[in-house]
């Protein structure tokens, strides 16, 4: 349930006002999927592994309400993650819906939860809008991915990635970004393998900093509302992605609306039940990851 | 329309900045950020399942079956559950049970080191195992409703395709491809021979009954058509060389479905 905010979350630990985003406007809806995942990757973002159940399948009933709230308010989006969202059971009847109404993006680990159901997922193309997948490719060392996400699994998503192509759907790559990296250099390396599975080496690339696990609070710099003003522009405030989006996450028994797709681990964030009242909640800038957000600019969007 | 809120912000105390960027953060907001984040992972305890052990048998010093009594828990045939060890640690056990049985049935090989088959492998009839409610996509026999199916394991990957049978005794699969090592690898092998639709391949024995090799020796048998399903489940060099197989022999890739549980040099 949406939480009473105490004076520390409205300021900073030497007393100022904390940074903070007011939204704008909901163009992009994200709906968590579920922990639930096939994987168990020691970096996950959201802890996820199989069985869990920390943040509870997304169901059709669930999505649907926040579906139809969400083009009420105008959006032009709908993007999902998890979790592996194919593990969710009601998953492609959740897809099956959303692309009546708008364009989606879905972040998957392109292994056998999506491969087993290529068979539902092929006719999906014929839907009014279309449909992207984001598969994660680690590093452009298969070893490496390998490490934390089983032996094999990257050239089974290399694989998935080059039939979803050859198929006609869209696909970009999520990849993780290393401290003090050469990211041209390191975005490079993936073409080789691009080429091998029949893919454009021009498709996007998405470079996720490191975001510590969740329920882990690193030590990081505290943003104020002056470091909102003096180091970043306008144009910088309007893409934070607590500027354009919320995202959809069910626990124990009841969505909630939150603030982005990373901080559904503290409950401050959860901005309530509807997604009208949701967006008039002022985003304090509170959560380690915040300052991800503020210090490299990074996103889960890709645009809508 | 505000810019984000921050059009009417006036710059004060331009000198706390630098400190404020560099300050570690708050312990009082990181307690508070504590406190709510561990009340907000209460849900998933509310959907696990506290199971009563009915008996492990074993079939040898590395295989046996661990039967669980079957509370509440609904699935459906290649459905999985985490089971846990006594602590947090937990792996994905596929249910080898049909759907109608009082007793959840998990084929299990204990891996050397294994924090969880091994805790396992030790339970009492009495004792009680945490799991997580059942799970997964492998789904054998339902991606279209009457679809012509074949199955192909290895090892401890029947048990799926034992859960379909044990679950659907009246639309069986055209052929199932079982490949172990040696006969007495095999879990059930009588109800599995019942079915009349098995041929088993044993990589390191010979016997006047059964095809001596791998199993990917018996890929010739395959009846090959369109409208079939293969189901692979086991070892990933089967599962690769078998679907490598299937598409050469003119076979979707959507009809083929796969579920990796061992690797040829590596346990899971």
């Amino acid at each position: 349930m949406k939480m009473n905010r105490s004076d520390a979350w409205l300021t900073t630990s030497q007393n100022e006002p904390r940074g903070y985003i007011q939204p704008q406007c909901l163009d992009e809806l994200w709906f968590h999927t579920g922990t639930n995942c096939n994987l168990r990757c020691p970096f996950c973002l959201e802890g996820s592994k199989p069985g869990d159940n920390r943040i509870e399948f997304l169901t059709l009933p669930d999505a649907q309400r926040f579906i139809y709230e969400a083009l009420e308010l105008g959006v032009k989006k709908f993007s999902f993650t998890g979790g592996e969202p194919f593990v969710n059971p009601e998953f492609i009847q959740i897809l099956t819906e959303a692309l009546d109404h708008r364009p989606c993006l879905v972040l998957t680990n392109a292994t056998e939860p999506l491969v087993n159901q290529l068979a539902a997922i092929l006719p999906l193309r014929d839907k009014p809008y279309p449909f992207k997948f984001r598969v994660s490719l680690d590093h452009p060392d298969p070893a490496k991915h390998d490490e934390s996400r089983g032996k094999g699994n990257f050239r089974l998503a290399l694989d998935t990635l080059g039939r979803l192509y050859r198929e006609g759907f869209d696909v970009s790559i999520a990849r993780l970004m290393l401290a003090g990296e050469d990211s041209a250099a390191i975005d490079q390396a993936y073409a080789p393998y691009f080429q091998a599975a029949g893919i454009p080496d021009d498709i996007t690339i998405i470079r996720f900093p490191e975001f510590h696990l969740p329920g882990s609070f690193p030590q990081v710099p505290e943003i104020t509302e002056i470091c909102m003003t003096r180091y970043l522009k306008a144009e910088q405030r309007a893409g934070f992605m607590c500027n354009f989006s919320k995202m959809i996450v069910r626990k124990n028994g009841r969505c909630g609306v939150y603030a982005c797709t990373l901080v559904d681990d503290v409950s401050g964030y959860d901005l309530g039940g509807n997604l009208k009242e949701a967006m008039e909640e002022r985003v304090l800038l509170g959560h380690h990851r915040c300052y991800s957000c503020f210090a490299c600019g990074a996103s889960c969007s890709e645009g809508v | 329309m505000p810019d984000t809120g921050y059009r009417s912000i006036r710059l004060a105390n331009p000198q706390g900045l630098m400190r404020t960027l560099t300050t570690e953060i708050d312990f009082e907001i990181s307690e508070l950020l504590n406190l709510v984040s561990k009340a907000s992972r209460k849900g998933p305890e509310a959907t696990m399942h506290e199971l009563t052990v009915h008996q492990t048998h074993f079939l040898d010093d590395s295989l046996f079956e661990l039967q669980l009594e079957r509370g509440t828990v609904a699935y459906e045939p290649g459905a999985c559950v985490a089971l846990f060890n006594g602590g947090e640690e937990s792996r994905p056990f596929s249910i080898a049970a049909g759907t109608e049985e009082t007793l959840l049935r998990f084929l299990i090989r204990r891996v050397p080191n294994g924090q969880v088959s091994n805790w396992l492998a030790c339970r009492k009839p009495g004792d009680r195992v945490r799991a997580s409610a059942p799970f997964g996509w492998f789904r054998p026999g339902r991606s279209v409703e009457g679809e012509r199916c074949v199955f192909i394991a290895t090892g401890t990957g029947i048990a799926p395709f034992l859960s379909y049978l044990r679950s659907n005794p009246e639309r069986l699969p055209e052929l199932c491809l079982y490949g172990l090592r040696q006969q007495s690898d095999a879990f059930n092998l009588n109800e599995l021979q019942d079915t009349g639709t098995l041929r088993l391949a044993l990589s390191q024995e010979e016997t006047n009954d059964h095809f001596h090799g791998r199993i990917t020796g018996l890929l010739e048998q395959l009846p090959l058509a369109t409208d079939i399903h293969y189901y692979l489940c086991g070892l990933d060099t089967m599962i690769n060389e078998t679907s490598h197989w299937l598409e050469a022999h003119g076979i979707a890739y959507p009809q083929i479905h796969r579920e990796i549980f061992f690797y040829e040099d590596e346990s899971l």
